[in-house]
């Protein structure tokens, strides 16, 4: 479904992408696992367009979206929930929600309501700034502002990032349940016992590079990942 | 009772004022909040309209309301311009370079009007050349309740657009976090210029007021917009529009005040002592909200 080909994105002269390529198979979870500083933050800004690529191919669904505006991503299917959340702070809940449906024109009510189903914290506080919810509420509302666009792939950068135990397994608890329903999802993430349970497929990404690519049973058979990511010796 | 007397009718005078420039600062505001550029071809763009309906009315053209859409349509497209040459290019990029092309814009336009309209002043028809209302001891010019009434009725209009159309959502996703609205699709560049036109055509209603008021316009009136827009929208913490109209409202009162207690020439000396004081004191209300 997406396709990513020896892309290449730089700061400057420094090249934080040095020849990625990966894919991420229609119905799947797949994981990207990596050190801080690996670039992955910086891929998945480039997917969504943030950030021009240098060189390589993103083709989405058949279609070249590499160095594509954010605004054609989002239209061609794309959502990005971003590292830290961002959600619009001085904006209610709602108009959060609102301002995820942008492109659409219909049916963003009936959308609003489902989502507040899947939500109801979100629900209990619609009328309330984002910027006063708390961390895990703030993930979920990106998570929903993301889905209000309807994407076909759901790209998210870090979900657990300073968020409480308990609000981790919440957030999976969400993404298993997005994908029970049909989403692909692409997923940035340090904590890989928590991605263990819920991603088919895995690659590690180490400064700038793609060094290892596999499902999770040879993630958990390969030595180094587990002392790095796991925790565990054999 | 006399100096109570001049509290009042002072007070009441600064109100006026500080309603233009309430009005010249929510168009400022508008733009600087969305771009985080200071446009300094805004009050020139003004200026530009404003001379552009000028110039019709020693021509062919009768009537403050036929002359009002004369100086808005104008002001519309002088704003849109703007946007284009300087801003546009610009996006994402410096922002002192959008702001050395909106100061080198605003030379063009200046140029532009003077060389239609070379005579240092003209005469514009007046809003309205009766006596003043007496309310009690105080006087108050009917111009002036226009002027109020403008602000109050361009505020509550900025306020709706803002928070009930789809336009608006997209405009303060835009001013609350760029990077998240680029990530919900919203396309910066085309929102921008409807930014420009909705911030033009504030400008344009506060500067035919002006204008009319005064009967007259000079090219002055192009630097005079830029800076009071720019100085209200500081005062009242710059970005935020409720800040910029009550830091117009406090501009006003500050002139008025200043002007009859220390006289005329501490009439702008008192603002910028006290822009001064704010900028090196930076009480919590005077930063720029976060923009990532």
């Amino acid at each position: 479904m997406l396709s990513v080909r020896d892309l290449v994105t730089a700061y400057g002269k420094i090249e934080a992408l040095r020849g990625v390529s990966l894919d991420v198979a229609q119905g799947s979870i797949t994981c990207l696992l990596g050190p801080n500083g690996a670039g992955k933050t910086t891929l998945m800004m480039t997917l969504a367009g943030i950030l021009k690529p240098r060189r390589g191919r993103v083709e989405f669904s058949g279609r070249r979206l590499d160095g594509v505006a954010p605004h054609r991503i989002v239209a061609s299917g794309i959502a990005l929930v971003p590292e830290n959340r961002l959600v619009f702070p001085n904006m209610t809940v709602l108009e959060n929600l609102h301002a995820g449906a942008y492109q659409r024109r219909g049916g963003i009510e009936h959308d609003i309501e489902r989502l507040f189903g899947r939500f109801p914290r979100l629900k209990e506080r619609a009328a309330q700034p984002a910027g006063t919810l708390s961390g895990g509420e703030q993930q979920m509302l990106a998570v929903a502002r993301a889905l209000m666009s309807r994407p076909s792939l759901l790209l998210m950068d870090e979900p657990s990032l300073g968020l409480a135990p308990l609000v981790v397994e919440e957030i999976f608890k969400i993404i298993a349940e997005l994908h029970r329903d049909g989403a692909t999802i692409f997923l940035v993430e340090q904590n890989a016992h928590m991605a263990l349970k819920v991603a088919q497929h895995f690659y590690l990404m180490e400064q700038g590079r793609i060094t290892f690519s596999g499902d999770p049973g040879s993630l958990a058979e390969d030595e180094v990942i587990r002392r790095a990511y796991l925790g565990t010796a054999r | 009772m006399e100096p109570l007397v001049d509290f009042l009718q002072n007070t009441l005078d600064g109100i006026a004022l500080g309603a233009s420039y309430a009005l010249l600062a929510l168009g400022f505001t508008l733009i600087f909040g969305v771009l985080r550029r200071a446009n300094l071809s805004y009050g020139p763009a003004i200026m530009l309209g404003l001379y552009v309906a000028t110039w019709a009315h020693l021509h062919f053209a009768h009537g403050l309301a036929v002359l009002f859409l004369i100086a808005l349509a104008s002001t519309v497209l002088a704003g849109a311009y703007v946007e284009r040459l300087c801003f546009a290019p610009h996006r994402g990029g410096s922002a002192v370079a959008a702001m050395v092309a909106s100061f080198a814009l605003w030379m063009q336009l200046e140029e532009i009007a003077t060389l239609a309209l070379p005579r240092h002043l003209y005469e514009f028809p007046a809003l309205y050349d009766g006596p003043a209302l007496s309310l009690g001891p105080l006087a108050v010019r009917p111009e002036a309740l226009v002027m109020l009434a403008a602000a109050i009725t361009v505020a509550a209009a900025l306020w709706a657009i803002l928070h009930r159309t789809r336009f608006g959502t997209a405009v303060r996703a835009l001013i609350d976090a760029p990077r998240a609205a680029a990530l919900c699709g919203i396309h910066a560049g085309a929102v921008s210029i409807q930014v420009f036109a909705l911030a033009s055509a504030i400008g344009a209603i506060a500067g035919f007021l002006i204008v009319a008021s005064h009967a007259q316009v000079t090219p002055m009136l192009g630097m005079w917009s830029t800076l009071k827009g720019m100085l209200a929208m500081m005062l009242g913490g710059l970005g935020s529009l409720p800040g910029a109209v009550i830091g117009g409202l406090a501009l006003g009162l500050i002139e008025a005040h200043s002007q009859w207690y220390l006289g005329p020439q501490f009439r702008d000396f008192v603002a910028y002592l006290l822009l001064f004081a704010l900028l090196a004191l930076r009480p919590p209300w005077m930063s720029t909200r976060s923009a990532s």
